[in-house]
């Protein structure tokens, strides 16, 4: 067997030799600079001093690692266009190691951002009260959707006693399929919205957080707190672009079982996307428009 | 979405007076689940004007009358309505600018013309324009090259210079086809300027003596010449500097200029050149061909323009107007708003409130000529400002400092780059309350010295029109 000390110097040293020919000293000095904030230093005897880079910390957008290009300047520009791993070269028939790796590494991203759950430490410092819904753990969530579109009956309860009844608009906060996307922008959407509101003189309900949502279970807290608007703040299934991605789905008088169309929409929450607080003052004026025309989804015109 | 505008562009030139209509359409550009991004998608042309001799009453007078009819014959041929025209530009072009009643003719027309038709004048925004009508823009972006388009006009030549699509540089010089003019054999008129320094370098002429083709042949290579010094392709000779217009600035030495677009009435008629040089009572055709025959400037990659003589014109009408981000906070019953002088917080400023603060009401104080306010756009960059709270800090700035400085009546306006705008009306809206107006746009990147205009809201309330009437190149 290899022991850890044996594997780290072997990864060192194939992350040494792929580095010399693909990066130019510029980017291996922005991969450096990255790696020194966030990985972990170490000391072991006989172990050299420093960090490896931390190769998710790579910038897909400014990656070029083309070998004797035409016009590097031209396509680095189309490239900007692009969020899509462009201009990445390649060694024969195959990836280059270093863009192989960010691809593994932005996979572990996305599963990691589904497999993990919301810090409660994080939902404590929101000032939110958790539910769950009938889904008991992770395995349940994925292979159940139709559980995590119920609440379970503490949660039923919970909601009933120390939600606010009848609110103009009830927000609330859901994990999804991305725990990452929802500590990431759901305090800064959840704020903006709450302003936004206020400057159009709309009151809203008590928050709170759902651990296992699906999208669904929105219909069923609608009928709970009586709600004409309700939103929801849930994580987007990850992709390899981002593990941050957060939606809004709002209805206006949703029920349980109502056409899925129904549903209004903003997606693509994150810094690289919508940034989250202008996101937010964009949904409250969906709500303000959706309590004037008392519609939502493809039934509002806007 | 789609919405179409129609926008006019009415050039009213040394020489010639030009209108065009185009007709502008605008997209959303995001998907429907998505915040909106809408985008000027297209632009069309749909009526081109002939092409009048600008009517003055005398040297220093344009004929306001006369001008009126024109437009207003030109508005019926085309069969549009002021009315139905939403946006564009009247601009006053070269040495008319600075006729007396300039000023009176552009309020004239821009009031008679639509709604939010709105007024400009200056040498640098008409580089710029002419630039983009003649379409260098873009033919630098494609080929990725330093390309200049000198507009060569009755009065003044207009350079603008880009850099793989970007603006970089604007200049203007006194050089221009009808700086002298002959009529039946005789000289009528020579532009004092020019006649002074002409005869510093030897080539002296008078107004009233017959025309001596050798001498305005070699006046107008001399001229040729003083453009390819503009352009930085000849040393400089003493009399150079004296050609800038208005005393403005040359333009930048990089980058090093590798191609060219001519447009303008003297590149107009380059292409075909008449047979009687002084067929229009002036020097304009010798120019064409001066510039022609020039060594330094055939040099250059020569590339066709997209306009000659119209290009100023389609600037005027096709690259005025453009649209506000599409998550912005306005009340539309201000709008439209025309010439708000920009008051433009610097980066250096911005790293905390006390200095936001101190840039902000020490600006504002600067913007109360005769203690009389004047409604200003406050504008920043607003980079590291997109957090909730951050956006929260700047709007306690912003709302104290208005409370503080801005007269009662007066709208608070305010024009960010970064997309912030929605989130920062809002905040601003919960703190002034019904005390004050609020208009937020993001988008629109306005610089000290500019003048913005801000139009009725279109597609459906999400965006405005923006024209910035940008002096940043020549002061």
């Amino acid at each position: 067997m290899v022991d850890e000390k044996q594997l780290r110097s072997i990864i060192e040293q194939v992350l040494g030799e792929m580095e010399l020919p693909d990066i130019n000293r510029e980017e291996r000095h922005e991969i450096h600079a990255a790696a020194a904030d966030t990985a972990v230093s170490y000391k072991e005897e006989g172990a050299e001093e420093g960090v490896l880079p931390d190769i998710s910390q790579v910038n897909v957008r400014t990656q070029y690692l083309v070998e004797n290009p035409r016009n590097k300047e031209a396509f680095y520009e189309m490239k900007q266009y692009s969020p899509a791993r462009l201009g990445i070269g390649k060694a024969g028939a195959r990836y280059k190691t270093l863009p192989y790796l960010q691809f593994r590494a932005a996979h572990s991203a996305a599963q990691d951002s589904v497999f993990s759950d919301v810090d409660p430490e994080w939902i404590k410092k929101m000032d939110l009260f958790c539910v769950q819904t009938r889904c008991e753990n992770k395995d349940m969530y994925l292979t159940r959707p139709d559980l995590g579109r119920r609440l379970n009956e503490q949660g039923v309860l919970a909601v009933k006693e120390k939600c606010r009844k009848n609110p103009q608009v009830q927000i609330y906060i859901s994990d999804g399929l991305s725990s990452a996307a929802v500590m990431a922008n759901a305090a800064d959407v959840l704020l903006s919205i709450q302003q936004g509101l206020k400057s159009f003189n709309i009151e809203t309900g008590t928050p709170f957080f759902v651990k296992y949502g699906r999208v669904g279970v929105m219909d069923e807290i609608t009928q709970l707190t009586e709600a004409l608007v309700t939103c929801v703040l849930i994580g987007e299934r990850p992709g390899l672009l981002t593990a941050e991605s957060m939606s809004a789905y709002i209805t206006y008088k949703g029920t349980i079982g109502m056409p899925e169309a129904h549903r209004t929409v903003v997606s693509n929450i994150h810094r690289f996307g919508t940034i989250p607080a202008e996101a937010g003052a964009h949904i409250a004026e969906i709500i303000k428009i959706m309590l004037e025309k008392k519609a939502s989804g493809t039934q509002l015109k806007m | 979405m789609r919405e179409t505008i129609i926008s006019v562009g009415i050039d009213i030139g040394t020489s010639t007076t030009q209108l065009i209509f185009s007709r502008l359409t605008m997209e959303n550009r995001a998907g429907s689940h998505m915040v909106p991004r809408i985008v000027i998608t297209d632009k069309e042309i749909i009526y081109r004007s002939s092409i009048y001799t600008t009517p003055l009453l005398s040297r220093e007078k344009i004929d306001v009358g006369k001008v009126q009819k024109i437009i207003e014959g030109e508005y019926e041929a085309a069969g549009i309505d002021p009315g139905q025209v939403q946006t564009g530009a009247v601009i006053i072009t070269g040495e008319t600018a600075r006729k007396e009643n300039a000023g009176e003719v552009l309020k004239a027309l821009s009031k008679m013309a639509g709604d939010f038709v709105v007024a400009a004048a200056g040498p640098a925004l008409e580089s710029v324009l002419a630039g983009k009508g003649a379409g260098t823009d873009r033919i630098s972006k494609e080929n990725r090259a330093a390309v200049v388009n000198v507009d060569i006009g009755g009065g003044t030549s207009n350079m603008a210079l880009f850099d793989c699509g970007k603006l970089t540089g604007t200049s203007c010089i006194d050089v221009g086809g009808r700086l002298i003019r002959v009529e039946k054999g005789k000289v009528t008129y020579v532009y004092p300027r020019l006649q002074k320094m002409a005869a510093a370098h030897g080539l002296a002429i008078e107004e009233g003596e017959s025309v001596q083709k050798d001498k305005l042949w070699s006046i107008c290579r001399w001229m040729a010449d003083q453009l390819a010094m503009a352009l930085h392709l000849k040393p400089e000779e003493k009399e150079h500097e004296g050609f800038y217009t208005n005393g403005g600035k040359p333009l930048p030495n990089q980058p090093v200029i590798e191609g060219i677009t001519l447009s303008g009435g003297v590149a107009g008629c380059m292409k075909e050149e008449p047979e009687d040089p002084f067929c229009y009572d002036d020097i304009g055709v010798l120019l064409g061909r001066a510039v022609r025959e020039n060594k330094e400037l055939s040099g250059l990659k020569q590339f066709a323009a997209a306009e000659t003589i119209r290009a100023t014109v389609v600037g005027a009408g096709n690259h005025t107007t453009q649209v506000s981000g599409s998550t912005i906070s306005c009340e539309s019953k201000l709008l439209p708003l025309k010439n708000l002088p920009v008051l433009r917080i610097e980066e250096e400023d911005t790293g905390s409130a006390e200095s936001l603060q101190k840039s902000l009401e020490t600006q504002l104080e600067l913007f109360c000529p005769n203690g009389e306010q004047e409604t200003t756009a406050v504008s920043l960059k607003g980079d590291g400002f997109g957090s909730f709270q951050k956006i929260q800090e700047l709007a306690d700035v912003l709302a104290q400092s208005s409370e503080e400085k801005l007269a009662r009546d007066h709208p608070l306006v305010v024009v960010v780059e970064r997309d912030i705008a929605k989130a920062l009306g809002q905040a601003l809206k919960v703190r002034l309350g019904q005390k004050r107006d609020i208009i937020c746009l993001d988008g629109i990147a306005a610089g000290s010295g500019d003048y913005l205009d801000i139009g009725k809201p279109l597609a459906m309330g999400r965006v405005v029109p923006v024209v910035i009437k940008t002096l940043i190149f020549n002061t």
